[in-house]
């Protein structure tokens, strides 16, 4: 009896090694995601100067800050300004690894090959690995999920205390981590009903086995979840505001929820699952596991050929997984990582259907045939993962992609820092940023830049000529500078006219950089800064008058 | 009666899944379909040629110095008017370059296109010797990426210059170049080079070279570089940054004598890929 335990656990460790084998790779590769930087700002102002307070209206809660400041620790950077992307993007790496490590607590739910297949596709699933890699709460809110989900089926089946309070520990990070978890909330309410029903209508009422609940586990549970909640909402005591700020958010999310930015048709996320082709040539499909949960939510409700599994855990996660799929549909805000938290749900029940299609075949050939085809659809979903998280990693093309900094961005923050390095001032040169644009990442670029002035043009929340905006860490105007001189000056092409007329000094204007497809940067070089640059440049100059071009 | 029941909700749920995905997947690829309707129609046998008018007798303005000029704007920094070439009594006449249709008109994906992408409009006349053929038309291409990941070599000089998928080759990351080998000397009076234009675009690096020899060793001559901080290795270059769109670049070859033109790039504002739908080689055979 133990025996297929300890091979189950060695399985699922060697599927969390090929899980973190996968996700480690070139962390710092890819440009930042505007919201990556923007997050890791947050975490930077933490970790230089200890505080932290929940904004209501942006960049959600608290828990991935705090969860990254072992990583910053270790990291060895003295500041913000001396940390890099991988101190950062490790974080969701080790909880887009813990995801599988979690399945260990749920074999005899799922199934024990089911779990093992489950963690398999987690582990290759081109989105769950991009987003695995990627700086943002999402991952995290699905680890916190899966744990509290684990944690509470755990309690039902043993009765054990400890286990409640595993599972409200986990809520409360759910709670901490992301506004959505309401979401998750409610696809599990609507999951526990169906599945009670479910099993009234198919079993008669007789449950093979009656749950053990008792109310002091549960009360312990629910205070352990508010006060984990509380804790982190409130900066650990320091900013008790944060408390009703965290309810006042949702008044602003759900306003951002039927907004106009990022509204999608309902069948987004489908389609973006099932087959994207975003141009010729390019074919992208996670159709092997959307159609693989079908078939376990099938086996889920029939009880055929699902195996070992927990039968009402199966008909929950199936339930949950449909609820969720439709909650997010039906949501006219959608960005490609809200995704993450029903297709983890979808990976769990195509691991149930991955075995089910195997039993379901009558003789040991058929098993065996349905067994490599299934291979050989994982292993072109694996060639997938690797060309969209290693390849295309920042290409318009990549169905993650979105809204994304262009990798030219990189070329922009190089050649500000080779400026800086011609300049005897080093980086204590002057830049001003002057965009009407949202100019992320931009300043996660220039961190190492102190004298950096940011304007802003055209934002709705900033009044015009004063210091205001979200960010805290620096002052951000809303009009074209009446000095907009500068050692460097970054501005949106659109400001040139307004900026050319201001600027008093010569500059060198021959740089535009892509701070993402669409909208470009000008970067006017001072031109003695410009002077010693060029001393620095090897190379023959190309003659002038020798190369000439018409528009 | 009970496992009927269930089997028909079973039968009548999946179908309903596989109904979604199924809609789902046609709507996908409904979506590029119908935008290659609209943006990717093939060029008209009429597509608008430019310089149909003679050119003013204006002089040529000298080029302003670069660093007095605004990068966006670089076509305007062009001169107006580009000089005649220097061929004692030749009569000379405005090069015609038939010009695909604009392509970057809509938004695709979730692209927001900036606002002060340069309004198309029709390029100056540029005065060329007459019986001037595009030399390049169906000519060999090479190419530092011996695997595009799209397309192929040939499209660079197959005449498509539509900008649709399918229309050009796209080459790795990096600093790549195609080299056109016009199989005999010629006297080159223009290049005009299309990188991408169903996107608004700056490629990097862009350097246009001429030689002899098909290794670039003998009478290489560099006729832009806008390379200007020698990123490429192959010099500083003065020449401006500009927007790829669909009246492509017109370079100024002043009838220089070669076989072979290479054309390098950089990767580009949006990706570091390198994009080539077309390029032309003006010119005649030497007398």
């Amino acid at each position: 009896m133990k025996r297929p335990a300890v091979v189950f656990g060695l399985c699922i460790v060697a599927v969390a090694v090929v899980a973190f084998a996968i996700r480690l790779p070139r962390l710092a590769q890819r440009p930042m995601h505007p919201d990556e930087a923007n997050e890791a700002a947050r975490a930077g102002i933490l970790f230089d100067t200890g505080q932290y307070r929940y904004d209501p209206k942006d960049h959600h809660g608290p828990s991935l800050y705090y969860l990254t400041l072992p990583s910053l620790e270790a990291s060895g950077a003295a500041r913000f300004a001396d940390t890099t992307e991988s101190d950062y993007r490790i974080v969701p790496v080790l909880f887009g690894v813990g995801l599988v490590l979690l399945l260990a607590l749920a074999g005899d739910g799922l199934g024990r090959p089911a779990a093992v297949v489950a963690g398999i596709l987690a582990a290759i699933s081109p989105a769950m690995v991009f987003y695995s890699r990627y700086y943002i709460q999402e991952t995290l809110l699905v680890f916190f999920t899966l744990a509290a989900v684990v944690s509470a089926w755990r309690y039902v089946r043993s009765g054990r205390t400890g286990w409640a309070v595993a599972a409200g520990l986990a809520f409360g990070l759910m709670v901490a981590t992301k506004e959505t978890w309401v979401l998750a909330a409610a696809a599990m309410i609507v999951a526990v009903v169906l599945t009670a029903l479910w099993g009234r209508w198919r079993e008669g009422g007789q449950a093979p086995e009656r749950p053990r609940l008792s109310p002091w586990p549960l009360a312990l549970a629910v205070a352990v979840a508010v006060v984990v909640a509380a804790v982190l909402y409130s900066s650990f005591g320091t900013n008790p505001t944060g408390l009703w700020d965290s309810v006042r958010a949702y008044g602003s999310y759900a306003e951002k929820a039927g907004g106009e930015l990022h509204r999608h048709p309902w069948y987004f996320y489908l389609s973006m699952l099932v087959l994207d082709r975003p141009a010729r040539g390019f074919v992208w499909s996670e159709g092997l596991i959307v159609g693989l949960a079908v078939v376990g939510l099938v086996a889920a409700l029939t009880r055929k050929g699902a195996g070992g599994g927990d039968r009402a855990l199966l008909r929950f996660l199936g339930f949950y997984t449909v609820a969720l799929t439709t909650l997010y549909a039906a949501i006219p805000y959608k960005t490609p990582w809200c995704a993450l938290g029903f297709l983890h749900g979808m990976t769990l029940m195509a691991g149930v259907g991955a075995v089910t299609l195997v039993r379901w075949m009558p003789a040991a050939w058929a098993k065996v045939a349905v067994g490599v085809a299934l291979a050989a659809l994982a292993a072109h979903l694996g060639w997938e993962s690797y060309r969209l998280n290693f390849r295309l990693y920042a290409d318009q093309r990549n169905p993650y992609v979105y809204a994304h900094a262009s990798t030219d961005v990189l070329n922009l923050a190089r050649h500000v820092d080779r400026l800086a390095e011609a300049s005897p001032a080093g980086r204590d040169i002057l830049v001003k940023v002057i965009s009407s644009e949202n100019p992320w990442p931009l300043p996660w670029y220039l961190r190492k830049f102190d004298r950096v002035g940011w304007w802003r043009i055209g934002a709705p929340d900033l009044p015009a000529g004063q210091a205001g905006g979200s960010d805290a860490a620096r002052g951000w105007y809303a009009a074209v500078p009446d000095d907009p001189d500068a050692d460097v000056v970054i501005a949106t092409t659109d400001l040139q006219a307004e900026l050319d007329n201001r600027l008093r000094g010569s500059y060198n204007k021959q740089a535009i950089y892509g701070l993402r497809p669409g909208v470009l940067m000008m970067v006017y070089v001072d031109e003695r800064l410009w002077d010693a640059f060029l001393l620095q440049q090897a190379g023959p100059t190309t003659a002038p008058g020798e190369a000439s071009g018409l528009p | 009666m009970i496992d009927k029941a269930f089997l028909a909700i079973a039968i009548v749920v999946t179908v309903i899944v596989v109904g979604l995905t199924f809609f789902a997947a046609v709507a996908i690829q409904a979506t590029p379909e119908a935008s290659t309707k609209e943006g990717a129609a093939p060029a008209p046998k009429d597509s608008p040629a430019e310089a149909v008018k003679a050119a003013p007798a204006e002089a040529p303005k000298a080029p302003a110095t670069p660093k007095d000029q605004a990068a966006p704007k670089a076509p305007a920094a062009a001169p107006k008017e580009s000089p005649a070439p220097a061929a004692g009594g030749e009569k000379l006449v405005p090069l015609a370059v038939q010009l695909p249709k604009p392509l970057f008109e809509g938004t695709p994906k979730n692209i927001k296109p900036a606002p002060t992408l340069e309004k198309p409009s029709v390029r100056p006349p540029f005065m060329v010797p007459e019986g001037l053929t595009n030399l390049a038309l169906g000519k060999p291409v090479t190419s530092s990426d011996s695997e595009p990941i799209i397309g192929d070599l040939a499209m660079v000089t197959d005449g498509d210059k539509t900008g649709s998928d399918g229309s050009f080759v796209e080459l790795g990351p990096g600093k790549q170049h195609v080299q056109i080998d016009l199989q005999q000397p010629a006297l080159i009076y223009a290049i005009v080079v299309w990188h991408y234009h169903s996107e608004g675009r700056v490629y990097h690096d862009v350097i246009v070279q001429v030689a002899d020899d098909a290794d670039f060793v003998q009478g290489v001559r560099t006729l832009y570089n806008n390379d200007f901080d020698n990123s490429s290795g192959l010099g500083l270059g003065k020449d401006l940054e500009y927007m790829d769109d669909y009246r492509g670049r017109l370079i100024d070859a002043k009838g220089v004598k070669a076989r072979y033109v290479r054309v390098y790039s950089n990767g580009n504002t949006s990706n570091d890929q390198n994009h080539y739908v077309e390029v032309e080689v003006y010119g005649k055979a030497p007398k």
